[in-house]
């Protein structure tokens, strides 16, 4: 067994063996918990296992899925889980039930299957997940992704769900990803914004030929045809129209993967950035009403600088994220590509341009031989400023037996900020689960436990989903805050918190979707550091109503509920 | 590999310390005793009484490549040349000056000519095929030494070109026998870098790396081999150990072309551009008007903010080369840094144009 440099230190560490490696490792590994602990489906119950529909002639869509979503769909205020499956398609007949699965969260750190009752097994091939209440009830709503038709499922406030899929017009055939629900023209009702992957409608599925091993191989995206991505607007009225046609959403074609919606200019007007997978990124800047009634969208991905590498050349997205990283008031980016890309960071620079600073961040170093997937920046120890979590795996599961360096199975990879504002890979020092090595795919970040600290779910490709425990954010102190909009959309999607302690203020813009298939807890966890209450604390609110809630002396370690225009209730 | 065409020579000036004799006889001992500054300087004193003296021009062109100032040997060598164009021995001169500052395309164009005039000239066609093979034109390497192969299957030297060439040019069979051939004269630096050279060809970059790492502890200064492992080590994830090999090509070989543009390149990614600028430029001195430099350099100007010089770059590209997709690229970005939306727009539309022309050309769209 061939041990990679990790690997022999967390045993080396586990066995005592590596004094002064480094200062945790001095220590014996019962002294210094991991950061993030895997929580075994013996002890979870979470006993789905992913279906990848492996076959021999490696249909592309075997490898891209699933998503997973943190949501508290009964409104108990615990965290509940969604986990998608693949399903009969055009190529695949499954020979035994393959299904989705709702886990009920028993408030004591194991989980109960409820599935069947919900209604949420879905016919479809699965690949992700958004979860948003689009009609404004309370009541978070489940939309599921798919090779062959989308499905939207509507939260009926009684532990069951109802597919109003074609009521709502929101069928999307295809092959779809990621999906994020915005409310990109602030009246108030999230719309929906939903990636398309590549045409891959051929009656007889491709197949790029054998490999070097003489074996048919998942094709590389870039043989396959672009297409645009779709825009549904919310009538209000349970109805979606799509909404795309004629602005720069249609004429993008792409291979969407993963997007997130969030203000890159701070205009008050939510954006799209769309990764792409071998073709460029698209950045669409929302611009406000257009002519004749429609809305004005301005794709500005290539004159940016986001999207394409510094030298030119698309690269392969998949997952992405958004967060004001470096504290600047102003979101900055982030792109996950395949290996020997590296991934990108790209700061704002404060004029609807970017700068890939992933080589400062110690991301391009780390990134270089991985092919990431699910991520997400958040403040995984509560010290006050954004990390980064990031999910690998190579798409190919061949890809070892011809390449010495690049594996299908990939570490985790933990980024954590420090006071030089920079961000440093600590995952060497965070855990076992950092040393083993996986098909991850989607990622979502959920404190299901309520202690204060986000925990992260994974989505393994046919295996058993990772639930990961959070443990380094032990000693400091939290607040979480669940907003909820009234003229807003309920979710507060597009919300600012702005807060200060001790004189320090600082910011936070409630962005949707990112990472890959998946979806967030939608509470906001704000770190304080050693700081045991903030002293000032605003709730910018996005319009129709733009008001600003003001709390002051808000004491740590606790969930509030702030309702637009009322304050904690 | 110098070769001063040491000639005897009678002037017919005289100056009033020197008789003209007595001035290149002494430059010549000079230049035989290694006092080469001494040498320069004596010759150029005589050619101020004689411009036309072209033997005496051969030899102090001579004494300037053994300096290291080879911008000034080739002035030198150039006007020997226009005045006496068949000495061979001049042009091999000039070639290797070229050869030296890493223009190997300039001495590429030479070696062929003395290769035409002079073929039996061993030194002039396996520098010859050197070059080929440093700008990958593997089929010439192979039509020059396959002749030379049959005639002196033992010669080392030709087996080692040739079998890159082959191996190069994806005949493998052919060239692992001249592989063989080394191997039996015992392990060789030469033999590990064929074998790396073929492993990379097929994609095999960890197998290379190890058998470009044998090749250095045999030989370190076997040409391109700190080049050829540095590569690898870029490919298998080891930036840092890849740049010191390509440091320690150009320890070998300051002109080596491509240590000095990847250099250059990874320093720009780390966004240190002051020094790469310094590696790109030494890149360019060996490959005046490379694309591939110049794009760089032109990144860099985009990331330092300079717009315009970038602009001029990026229009002078891509006027030579209408489809380098990835200029156009910096080129839109330019122009709308530069508040020139329309030109911006143009140039974004060519970008897609090619990329829908080069996405038309998949075999998963055809199919359906």
């Amino acid at each position: 067994m061939n041990l990679t440099r990790r690997r022999w230190l967390w045993l080396a560490a586990a066995s005592g063996l590596a004094a002064g490696t480094s200062h945790l490792w001095s220590q014996s590994a019962d002294a210094v918990p991991p950061l993030f602990v895997d929580i075994p489906p013996s002890k979870s119950g979470i006993s789905w296992v992913h279906d990848n529909a492996f076959s021999q002639d490696h249909y592309l869509p075997e490898t891209l899925g699933p998503g997973c979503a943190f949501l508290d769909f009964d409104n108990d205020g615990w965290m509940d889980i969604f986990l998608v499956n693949s399903g009969p398609s055009d190529f695949w007949k499954p020979t035994k039930p393959v299904r989705n699965a709702l886990y009920k969260n028993n408030r004591d750190g194991t989980f109960t299957d409820v599935t069947e009752k919900a209604g949420l097994s879905g016919t479809q091939f699965g690949m992700g997940v958004a979860v948003g209440d689009y009609d404004n009830d309370g009541w978070p709503d489940i939309f599921v992704t798919a090779y062959g038709k989308c499905t939207l499922y509507k939260n009926n406030h009684n532990g069951t769900f109802t597919d109003v899929t074609e009521n709502a017009g929101v069928a999307t055939l295809g092959w779809t990803t990621s999906a994020v629900w915005v409310d990109y023209d602030n009246d108030g009702r999230l719309d929906l914004f939903v990636c398309s992957f590549v045409d891959y409608s051929g009656e007889h599925k491709f197949g790029c030929g054998d490999n070097k091993l003489g074996k048919r191989y998942y094709c590389i995206p870039r043989v396959f045809k672009p297409t645009a991505s779709f825009l549904y607007h919310n009538n209000g009225d349970g109805t979606f129209t799509e909404v795309s046609t004629g602005t720069d959403i249609a004429k993008a074609m792409g291979k969407g993967l993963g997007v997130v919606a969030t203000d890159i200019n701070n205009d008050g007007r939510t954006d799209l950035f769309v990764a792409n997978d071998t073709v460029q990124n698209f950045l669409f800047v929302n611009r406000g009403p257009g002519p004749n009634g429609g809305w004005k969208w301005d794709e500005i991905g290539l004159q940016s600088g986001v999207g394409f590498s510094e030298s030119g050349q698309p690269r392969s997205g998949m997952g992405v994220d958004a967060s004001d990283l470096f504290g600047s008031g102003w979101q900055d980016l982030f792109v996950a590509n395949v290996d020997h890309e590296m991934f990108s960071v790209y700061q704002n620079n404060k004029d609807e341009t970017f700068q890939d600073v992933a080589s400062a961040n110690e991301v391009a170093r780390s990134t270089r031989l991985l092919s990431g997937w699910g991520l997400k920046y958040f403040d995984y120890d509560n010290d006050g400023v954004i990390d980064l979590f990031l999910a690998n795996g190579h798409p190919d599961d061949m890809i070892g037996g011809y390449s010495m360096q690049v594996t299908y199975k990939e570490p985790l990879l933990l980024f954590h900020q420090g006071s030089d504002h920079k961000l440093h890979d600590v995952s060497d020092k965070a855990g076992p689960i950092f040393h083993q090595d996986f098909a991850a795919r989607g990622l979502a970040v959920g404190d299901y436990d309520n202690d204060g600290a986000m925990d992260v779910l994974i989505g393994i490709n046919g295996d058993r989903p990772l639930l990961l425990q959070n443990n380094a954010a032990k000693g400091n102190n939290w607040l979480g805050i669940k907003l909820e909009g009234v003229q807003c959309n309920r979710d507060a999607v597009g919300a600012r918190i702005d807060w200060s302690i001790l004189g320090k203020k600082k910011s936070c813009l409630k962005s949707n979707g990112g990472s890959y298939l998946s979806s967030h807890d939608p509470r906001v966890v704000l770190g304080l550091g050693d700081a045991t209450k903030i002293d000032q604390l605003e709730i910018h609110w996005p319009a129709p109503s733009k008001q600003v809630d003001k709390l002051t002396n808000v004491a740590a370690n606790r969930y509030l509920r702030i309702v637009e225009g009322k304050g904690v209730v | 590999m110098w070769k001063p065409t040491l000639l005897l020579f009678l002037a017919l000036a005289a100056t009033a310390q020197q008789s003209p004799q007595a001035l290149v006889q002494d430059a010549m001992n000079r230049q035989k005793a290694g006092d080469l500054e001494g040498a320069v300087k004596g010759y150029r004193e005589f050619l101020k009484i004689d411009p036309k003296a072209t033997p005496i021009r051969s030899n102090l062109g001579a004494a300037l490549a053994g300096l290291g100032r080879f911008d000034e040997a080739i002035v030198e060598y150039k006007k020997v040349l226009r005045d006496a164009p068949s000495s061979t021995s001049t042009r091999l001169n000039l070639a290797l000056a070229y050869y030296k500052m890493g223009r190997v395309a300039d001495a590429a164009t030479e070696l062929s000519r003395v290769h035409r005039e002079a073929p039996t000239n061993q030194q002039a066609t396996l520098l010859l095929a050197d070059c080929y093979l440093r700008m990958d034109q593997n089929k010439d390497v192979i039509s020059i030494l396959e002749p030379v192969e049959k005639t002196d299957p033992e010669n080392l030297a030709v087996a080692y070109l040739l079998g890159t060439a082959l191996i190069r040019d994806k005949q493998v069979e052919k060239g692992q026998v001249l592989v063989d051939r080394i191997l039996r004269n015992g392990e060789s630096a030469e033999a590990h870098l064929m074998l790396g050279t073929a492993k990379f060809g097929v994609a095999d970059f960890a197998g290379a790396r190890d058998e470009f790492a044998k090749a250095i502890a045999l030989n370190p200064n076997l040409p391109e081999v700190h080049m050829l492992y540095a590569q690898t080590l870029s490919v298998t994830g080891s930036p840092e150990e890849s740049m010191k090999e390509f440091k320690a090509e150009l320890a070998v070989d300051p002109y080596n072309f491509q240590s000095n543009l990847q250099i250059g390149a990874m320093l720009r990614k780390d966004q240190n551009y002051g020094e790469a600028k310094k590696y790109l430029e030494r890149a360019l001195q060996t490959r005046p008007g490379d694309l591939g430099v110049r794009y760089q350099v032109a990144a860099i100007e985009i990331s330092e903010g300079k717009f315009d010089q970038a602009r001029a770059h990026l229009e002078s590209i891509v006027k030579e080369s209408p489809e380098f997709t990835e200029a156009h690229v910096s080129l839109s970005i330019a122009y709308f840094r530069l508040k020139r939306p329309e030109d911006g727009k143009r140039e974004r539309e060519i970008v897609e144009k090619l990329t829908a022309e080069a996405q038309a050309k998949q075999p998963g769209v055809k199919s359906q």
